[in-house]
């Protein structure tokens, strides 16, 4: 309970004045304080052990760097004491840890390249985190109530649609590894407006379904035990659908289109609650994907790499298996228990601080450590779950649901595709690998959350069992 | 620095990784979502700690509030100015109080309403208390086993007067200042 209830208070006692006002105790937030102290440790910790594996002492600069961060983090930590007293306590150490553990293999792989100052994509990387955190704050402070989301729904339908067609404005635009989803100023300042695309669209999702399920819901033709929508109740799907596709076809970039289409269907899903949904998007998504395969070259290399990745002439091929399998063998090099930080080999794969930060991390810390990591997406992602499940109004669970969607499929795209379990797509892995556009997203997809347990929580309740 | 310094630094870095997850599981288990009770009853609320630990983590505290004067009879429609809480009469969280907002009040069995009723006779979204033009109304939606307002079945939108008994499967509830 908090002030604001407690404020209300007096209004109802009789006014004795014996009725003194308590102040609660924030369990909660001490709870926070209690994980983020120990998120802290191991980041530095971990920063501390690359340094003794990779250079064989320490380096207090980058310590006091990560410091730094440390201080934001507890700054956000303390403004939520103000502002989202009955916030989540758990999602903030998990961004924590997942952040720190990919700074620390970022600056290891710095080491390896021999990177230092501006060019080492560790500081960067810091630089991104501090803004990404205050992103996060100002998120806090600006949104009390996720309801006023809702006004805007159609807004950010458009938000979206303008982000993701941004990249491909001539001069704007970037292309890099094959896929245009970059805007940027020369090679100084480069953002993939996708990522931040992502989180307004699952608000237009959610608001748009909330406003419009009952005619998606209510009525169509049963065939095969499941009722199907009616032809013109189509609309929607199709339109996410292509847009989807052109993803694929313009921006060249698969993972994308796989996520905007996966959270649709899922916040379809259960904003209906209809499997034949579900079953007619995967169909789609499978035919366009297959299509694609057969027309559109880098899909094809991409499912050839994926099917015969040993193959000799597939892995010496340009834009060949050669980086998932390296992934694969750095991953079998670390074991179980890993090489320890710092003594493996993960800069022999092509790009291990973006893209394969997972491999970077398995063949460092091992199937223990990788596990670890996995285990506290689990846990963000089923927080993220209960806090929309939890939500009194269809909008809050909608949003809730959509937003830690986002963040599993991401992690099961990219981890599914560095393991070899579906094709490699290029996806940021959420929190851990080195990118700007994708922490600030992430953050504020953070900050969104907690704000939404905050008000879950903060709505009086009873129960009554019989 | 020797290698097996490093190997135990590192076993002890994966520790300290699992031993942050596992904490995190063992808070979660006490975390279930807080239910706010306000208890008229020392006794009842000493009973409602008991199983629910979660409760305490986000209760207020000021559940000790005295009790207020009983009800004039037969008084005027609850508004948003003279009604003030919701008090479960009878039930198995009789003296239980809700405070009124100004937010509608849903009852039902689903876990995302507002008073939470989970016996045989309440449905999954059973009726829900609104404040219309400062009145509080209450309103069926559709449930199986009805809404009584004082001894008749509610089949549309009414009026509370102040006091009045509603019936909600086994739980009988009234407004009050």
């Amino acid at each position: 309970m908090t002030d604001r209830s407690a404020a209300r208070a007096p209004e109802r006692a009789p006014a004795t004045g014996s009725v003194r006002r308590i102040r609660m105790p924030q369990k909660l937030r001490n709870l926070e304080l209690g994980l983020l102290i120990v998120a802290c440790v191991i980041n530095a910790g971990a920063i501390v052990l690359v340094q003794l594996g990779a250079l064989g002492r320490i380096d207090t600069q980058l310590v006091l760097l990560g410091a730094g961060l440390s201080v934001l983090v507890f700054g956000l930590h303390v403004a939520m004491r103000f502002v989202a007293r009955d916030a989540d306590p758990f999602l903030l150490p998990i961004a924590t840890v997942l952040n720190g553990l990919g700074i620390a293999m970022i600056y290891r792989i710095d080491i390896a390249y021999g990177d230092a100052g501006w060019e080492s994509a560790a500081v960067r990387q810091i630089v991104w985190s501090v803004i990404a955190i205050v992103a996060a704050l100002a998120t806090i402070l600006l949104i009390r109530n996720h309801r006023t989301l809702f006004r805007y729904t159609y807004l950010s339908g458009l938000i979206a649609i303008v982000l993701l067609l941004l990249p491909l404005v001539p001069g704007l635009g970037q292309t890099r590894g094959g896929a245009r989803v970059w805007i940027g100023i020369g090679d100084l300042v480069t953002f993939q407006p996708g990522e931040i695309a992502k989180i307004a669209l699952a608000v237009f999702f959610a608001g748009y379904l909330v406003r419009n399920r009952d005619s998606l819901s209510m009525v169509g033709r049963t065939f095969l035990g499941m009722r199907f929508p009616r032809g013109r109740d189509l609309g929607p799907l199709l339109v996410v659908w292509a847009l989807s596709m052109a993803v694929i076809v313009f921006q060249r970039d698969l993972g994308t289109a796989l996520l905007y289409f996966g959270l649709f269907l899922v916040m379809l899903y259960v904003a209906t609650s209809r499997l034949s949904w579900v079953v007619l998007g995967l169909s789609m998504f499978f035919a366009g994907a297959i299509i694609a395969s057969q027309t559109l070259d880098y899909v094809n290399g991409r499912f050839q790499n994926w099917l015969n990745a040993f193959d000799p002439a597939v892995y010496d091929a340009q834009g060949g298996s050669f980086q998932l399998v390296q992934g694969l063998f750095g991953l079998a090099n670390g074991g179980l228990i890993g090489t320890g930080l710092g003594q493996g080999r993960p800069d022999l794969t092509p790009v291990p601080q973006s893209d394969y930060i997972i491999a970077s991390l398995g063949e460092e810390l091992g199937l223990a450590g990788l596990f670890a990591i996995l285990a506290l997406y689990v846990l963000f992602v089923a927080r993220g779950f209960r806090i929309g499940f939890a939500g009194q109004d269809d909008f809050g669970k909608l949003l809730g649901v959509g937003l830690s969607f986002v963040v599993a499929l991401q992690v099961f795209i990219v981890v599914g595709g560095v393991t070899r379990v579906i094709p490699l797509t290029g996806l940021t892995t959420p929190f851990l690998a080195a990118g700007g556009s994708s922490l600030v997203a992430n953050w504020i997809i953070v900050a969104l959350l907690l704000r939404l347990s905050d008000t879950v929580r903060n709505h009086p309740r009873l129960v009554i069992d019989g | 620095m020797s290698e097996l310094t490093l190997l135990v630094l590192q076993l002890g870095f994966l520790l300290l990784l699992w031993v942050f997850v596992f904490a995190i599981v063992y808070s979660l288990r006490s975390d279930l979502f807080g239910q706010r009770v306000r208890k008229l009853q020392p006794d009842a609320a000493a009973a409602s700690a008991g199983p629910a630990p979660a409760a305490s983590a986000t209760a207020p505290t000021s559940a000790v509030s005295k009790p207020a004067p009983p009800p004039a009879a037969g008084g005027g429609d609850a508004t948003s100015d003279n009604a003030s809480r919701l008090v479960i009469t009878s039930g198995a969280k009789s003296g239980a109080e809700f405070p009124l907002g100004r937010d509608e009040i849903t009852i039902g069995r689903s876990s995302d309403s507002a008073i939470i009723i989970r016996d045989d006779y309440t449905s999954t979204h059973h009726a829900r208390l609104m404040l219309w033009n400062g009145r509080w109304m209450i309103q069926d939606l559709d449930s199986t086993n009805g809404t009584f307002l004082n001894g008749s079945r509610v089949t549309v939108p009414m009026p509370i007067p102040l006091g009045a008994t509603v019936k909600v499967g086994a739980t009988t509830f009234e407004l009050r200042r």
